[in-house]
């Protein structure tokens, strides 16, 4: 009969919690907890509380790669137009929000990207609409030139501070933006427009493969629809299961990424948990988000395996400083052994 | 009528709060006043709850809990001038009813 010592070469190692990270299929005794580990992989994704941001808000703007590696900026701190916008960033490292250096200009409803230690941050309300944008260093804040078009809730998309994309948004008093600028490290320049005007949209990707999603057109026109970018030219493809705005999103290009959270526009501005994933041909529904029942103007990072999901506002109009982790399905996870 | 449903209250303090593993085999639901909902009658929902320090709260107790927090939230939105309740993006908040 084999044995767990003739296949793997050793014996069932004791660890005082776990190993550092395990292989897959490996198995260890726990001494802290009594019980046997082992390091197995998740058959759909999931979400788990992270640690929560230092200062409660919503609608900022989030730049990362992964659910261990981000940065959350700008926002406000209360319900209501006329509180007063954040400068405030904070870096995420997988257990816990830092601040670090403030933005130039305090605004919210702002567009983000990149990583923790090289992103974006452009447009927004501080009020007035703006068209300013900061680039992140991995320590400071640096203002440089500005959008042609203000405009904030936007769909962003960039890989780091070089490169970058800005589509629609919204430019008070009523004008739902189509336009596209894209950033090159020194300057925005209009590239093709998107074919619907929205503002409030999801977006995720990089200036070559990016995608949005959703948002409004202002009165009750509220959208489904997704547009895929290849670096010139934007084609719309299959929906999105209801109209969604102002939601969180994650995700590297547009074959695969993640949307969560937000308003879901097609009953009656409701707040939702629900959420999507994108594998480059469809959206399929995935596990919900789980406290508290409802996110409004969250902000997102990572990928469509990793992400965060972070801020925004609860069901009773309060400010969330909650953050939650995405571990998509086939990722590894460290389970116990079950005997009951 | 056999519950659905059991509330407990408890801080979410971050990370750990409700790992990837739980999160798998329970739908956990939050709610205004750190009230939590979890399956009833559920060993992983009864081990949670001990996990967090949960103190577990009736029906009607959780509901009075709730209501507080939205009714507060209410009042601060019926305060608001005129043009803050215009924005699309500050809506008043809604009753909430908890489930059995």
């Amino acid at each position: 009969m084999a044995t767990y010592l003739g296949t793997h070469g050793s014996k069932i190692q004791n660890y005082t919690t776990n190993p550092d990270n395990p292989n897959q299929g490996e198995v260890w005794y726990n001494e802290t907890a009594n019980t046997i580990r082992f390091e197995g992989a998740t058959t759909a994704g999931s979400w788990s509380t992270g640690g929560n941001l230092g200062t409660a808000r919503r609608q900022m703007a989030g730049a990362g790669t992964s659910s261990s590696a981000a940065l959350g900026f700008g926002g406000y701190l209360a319900p209501g137009a006329s509180s007063a916008p954040s400068a405030l960033c904070e870096s995420y490292n997988g257990t816990s929000w830092t601040e670090v250096g403030d933005l130039n200009t305090a605004r919210r409803g702002l567009m983000g990207s990149g990583t923790q230690t090289s992103a974006l941050a452009y447009g927004g309300n501080a009020p007035p609409t703006s068209a300013k944008t900061n680039s992140w260093n991995g320590s400071s804040w640096t203002e440089v030139n500005d959008l042609s078009t203000a405009r904030q809730q936007g769909g962003s998309a960039g890989v780091d501070n070089t490169s970058a994309l800005a589509s629609g948004g919204f430019t008070p008093p009523s004008t739902y933006q189509t336009v596209v600028e894209q950033w090159n490290g020194t300057n925005w320049a209009e590239t093709t427009d998107i074919s619907l005007g929205r503002y409030g949209q999801q977006g995720f990707g990089i200036v070559t493969s990016a995608l949005i999603c959703g948002g409004q057109g202002g009165g009750t026109n509220y959208y489904k629809n997704t547009e895929l970018y290849n670096g010139s030219n934007w084609t719309e493809v299959n929906d999105i299961s209801f109209e969604r705005s102002f939601g969180g999103s994650a995700g590297s290009d547009n074959t695969s990424g993640l949307i969560f959270g937000g308003y879901d526009d097609s009953p009656t501005d409701l707040r939702t948990v629900k959420v999507e994933l994108w594998n480059g041909t469809n959206w399929t529904e995935q596990a919900d988000l789980s406290p508290p029942s409802g996110f409004l103007g969250m902000a997102g990072a990572g990928t469509a395996t990793s992400a965060i999901a972070f801020g925004g506002e609860g069901p009773s109009n309060e400010m969330r400083s909650a953050t939650e982790e995405w571990l998509g399905a086939g990722s590894p996870l460290t389970k116990t052994v079950s005997t009951d | 009528m056999a519950k659905t449903y059991q509330y407990c209250v408890a801080e979410n303090w971050g990370k750990g709060f409700i790992d990837h593993v739980e999160s798998q085999k329970i739908t956990f639901v939050g709610y205004p006043g750190n009230v939590w909902q979890v399956p009833a009658y559920n060993k992983h929902g009864n081990l949670w709850i001990a996990k967090v320090a949960g103190t577990v709260k009736t029906k009607t107790e959780a509901q009075t809990i709730v209501n507080a927090e939205v009714q507060a939230a209410q009042a601060t939105w019926d305060a608001q001038t005129d043009e803050e309740k215009a924005d699309p993006m500050n809506t008043r908040p809604a009753d909430i009813t908890l489930e059995e």
